[in-house]
């Protein structure tokens, strides 16, 4: 499973105004993980939904890996499903009426692939459950293989794990990461724990009242 | 006061001088008279006129009036109509074999019965009777020749006036119609005897007997001696065993009909917006409150023969009155606004973020649908195909006025009922029928209420952490 990018630059400059929210956000890095703190409603949430490209109101530009995602000002949207992202939502948004492999296997992977992928996420004696009958932990996990066997380039983490404890949830991150470092995959990672997010990322960003900033 | 549905107009004009002259109010019931006679046994009618003297007689035998209080009235004689502007009107009863649909009243409503008796005697009745449409009165048979749905019909000399629609073409020779006669008589349980007697003899003043003849009714100076006629048929006019098929296959068609249209109405009213929403909601949702006789007044005026889309649809030879497919569109109408807030519903339910995530996963808009919103929303949906399917089953308004009441194409459990209520003998029948619509009412919303706790606990279950 590999999908290296070659150039792994993300390069986004947006801004939304949103009810009480008015989000400003330039962000532009070429290192593999990156993580953005903040408190909640801060916006970081909406900016991954940007990012994903399932909020569509955004104005401005988001780059990946050379190719262009949006534009706004000529008037470029690239639809979610053109764009190779994968998206792991604070709640994890399982298919309901689908087995876990089932789940993992939506985009089109191959059995060889949910299995080995399965194995990663240590979730290979659940294949045939339906996520009603997983514990938390083990549905955030689910959500993560099927995000990682869309093969994108770029892998949004909302809060991962938060289901878990931090020693638990900081091991599986670091899987996480070891694979999608491996498959050349771009990492942006949502965390209102600065603890997280220093022990996972290469680089921090602190959104506060819909503002980003380097730390 | 009961009087028969040919009487409409003359009587609501001879009440008025009755009233200018000091007469109490009078208050008028009109209908087909075999509607009229059961409700003259009640008890709360004064006074009865009826289009026969059969239907007297029956009121009479079973005590509603005294046989020598009936006093013959009036005078009425059969005619042939033909929509105005006809261009070649069928000058004769033999000329009749070329009309493709000849309305008369019910077949036990008297100008109904007369017109049969009529065709009989001139031997032609079992020749035509596969053209035959009925409306409910004579009235309603007057209705359909004007607007077109019948090239011809059998009404009394008197109705050709009082339609600017229809025009006579002959009048049905005296040799083989039967003597029209109007009885009248107070009734034994009447609330007001005393002004019932005074209204009566009221009709045989000068001036009343100056509208009736105004109108083209003849005057009776003794009652004649009534030529024999067909008494009404005492076997079942509706078979049972036609209705219930008829009605299951309308009512399935209807819903199978209808599941695209309302998945494409509910997922749009679900989650899109758009100028005009509540626009088209708000008409989607009329059938539901519009008293359904309304709603099939409206589907007359669209798709009848002379209706907006009538003539497109006859180019392609698709009739819709008459026909089957007028019970059908009549129940996929009125049943539509039950699926499609049933589908609303169901798609309202279903979390738009799974769809998001499956946009995410590379899998387009509307494979999105099949695999996950469709999957999700399937229980509500079928729930709201059975509540549609009931509907269906008990469509009587929209039906009756659409699709008229033809036995064994038209006629539904409900129709059938209805008729049967009015036939002496059909009580057995209508029984039957009112058992059959009662079980499967109740086995199609027992079905409704299974599905939709189904869905309620998929949705607990799935949402449920």
């Amino acid at each position: 499973m590999t999908n290296a990018v070659s150039d792994p630059s993300l390069d986004v400059a947006v801004t939304l105004s949103l009810g009480a929210l008015a989000l400003r956000a330039e962000l532009c890095t070429r290192r593999r993980a990156v993580a953005i703190v903040g408190p909640s409603g801060a916006g970081k949430s909406t900016l991954l939904r940007i990012l994903a490209g399932v909020e569509r109101r955004a104005i401005g530009r988001v780059k990946m890996g050379g190719r262009v995602w949006l534009d706004s000002a000529r008037g470029f949207f690239l639809e979610p499903w053109e764009r190779r992202v994968g998206w792991v939502p604070q709640d994890d948004l399982l298919f309901p009426h689908l087995t876990v492999r089932q789940n993992l296997a939506f985009a089109g992977a191959n059995t060889d692939d949910v299995e080995e992928t399965a194995e990663m996420i240590s979730v290979q004696s659940l294949l045939e459950r339906r996520p009603r009958n997983l514990s938390g932990g083990e549905r955030q996990r689910v959500a993560l293989g099927r995000a990682l066997l869309a093969r994108p380039e770029l892998l949004l983490l909302d809060e991962p794990f938060s289901a878990l404890d931090r020693p638990l949830r900081l091991d599986l991150v670091r899987r996480g990461q070891t694979l999608t470092e491996r498959a050349g995959i771009v990492l942006v990672l949502v965390s209102h724990d600065e603890g997280d997010a220093a022990a996972l990322a290469e680089e921090r960003w602190l959104l506060v009242d819909g503002q980003l900033t380097r730390l | 006061m009961l009087a028969a549905a040919s009487l409409t107009d003359v009587l609501t004009t001879v009440a008025r001088l009755w009233e200018e002259e000091g007469g109490n109010p009078v208050r008028f019931s009109f209908a087909a008279t075999s509607r009229l006679a059961p409700l003259a046994l009640q008890g709360n009618a004064d006074l009865l006129i009826s289009a026969d003297e059969e239907w007297m007689d029956w009121v009479v035998e079973r005590g509603g009036a005294r046989a020598d209080g009936v006093v013959a009235l009036l005078g009425n004689a059969l005619v042939i109509v033909v929509p105005v502007g006809t261009t070649t009107p069928p000058r004769a009863l033999a000329d009749l074999d070329v009309v493709p649909r000849l309305a008369l009243a019910g077949e036990t409503a008297p100008a109904g019965r007369y017109a049969r008796t009529a065709l009989e005697n001139a031997g032609i009745w079992d020749e035509l009777a596969d053209r035959v449409v009925r409306g409910e009165s004579v009235r309603s048979a007057l209705e359909w020749v004007a607007r077109g749905e019948a090239a011809a019909g059998i009404v009394y000399q008197t109705d050709v006036r009082v339609h600017a629609g229809v025009e006579l073409a002959f009048p049905v020779p005296s040799a083989v119609s039967p003597v029209v006669v109007y009885p009248g008589a107070v009734l034994t349980g009447a609330p007001r005897p005393a002004a019932a007697v005074r209204f009566l003899s009221f009709l045989g003043s000068e001036p009343a007997r100056g509208v009736f003849t105004a109108a083209g009714f003849e005057l009776l100076a003794a009652a004649p001696t009534a030529q024999a006629y067909a008494p009404p048929p005492v076997s079942p006019i509706a078979d049972p065993a036609s209705a219930i098929m008829l009605s299951l296959l309308v009512a399935l068609a209807a819903t199978l009909l209808g599941l695209v249209p309302s998945l494409f109405l509910g997922r749009l009213l679900a989650h899109r917006q758009f100028p005009g929403k509540t626009l088209v909601t708000t008409l989607i949702l009329m059938p539901l409150v519009l008293p359904p006789v309304v709603t099939g007044f409206l589907l007359l005026t669209l798709f009848g023969t002379k209706g907006v889309f009538g003539p497109t649809l006859a180019a392609v030879g698709v009739s819709v009155p008459f026909t089957l497919i007028a019970p059908v569109v009549a129940a996929l109408v009125v049943g539509l606004p039950l699926y499609v807030l049933s589908a609303r519903g169901a798609f309202e339910a279903v979390d738009g973020r799974l769809e998001e995530v499956s946009w995410t996963l590379g899998v387009r808009p509307r494979s999105t649908f099949f695999r996950i919103v469709l999957p999700l929303a399937a229980p509500g949906i079928a729930a709201g195909a059975v509540l549609a399917f009931a509907r269906a089953l008990g469509e009587f308004g929209a039906t009756v006025v659409l699709a008229g009441n033809v036995e064994g194409r038209t006629r539904t459990i409900p129709l059938a009922v209805y008729s049967l209520l009015e036939s002496p003998g059909g009580s057995r029948a209508a029984w039957l029928l009112v058992g059959a619509s009662v079980l499967l009412s109740f086995l199609a919303l027992a079905g409704f209420e299974i599905l939709s706790r189904r869905q309620r606990k998929r949705l607990e279950e799935w949402s449920g952490r």
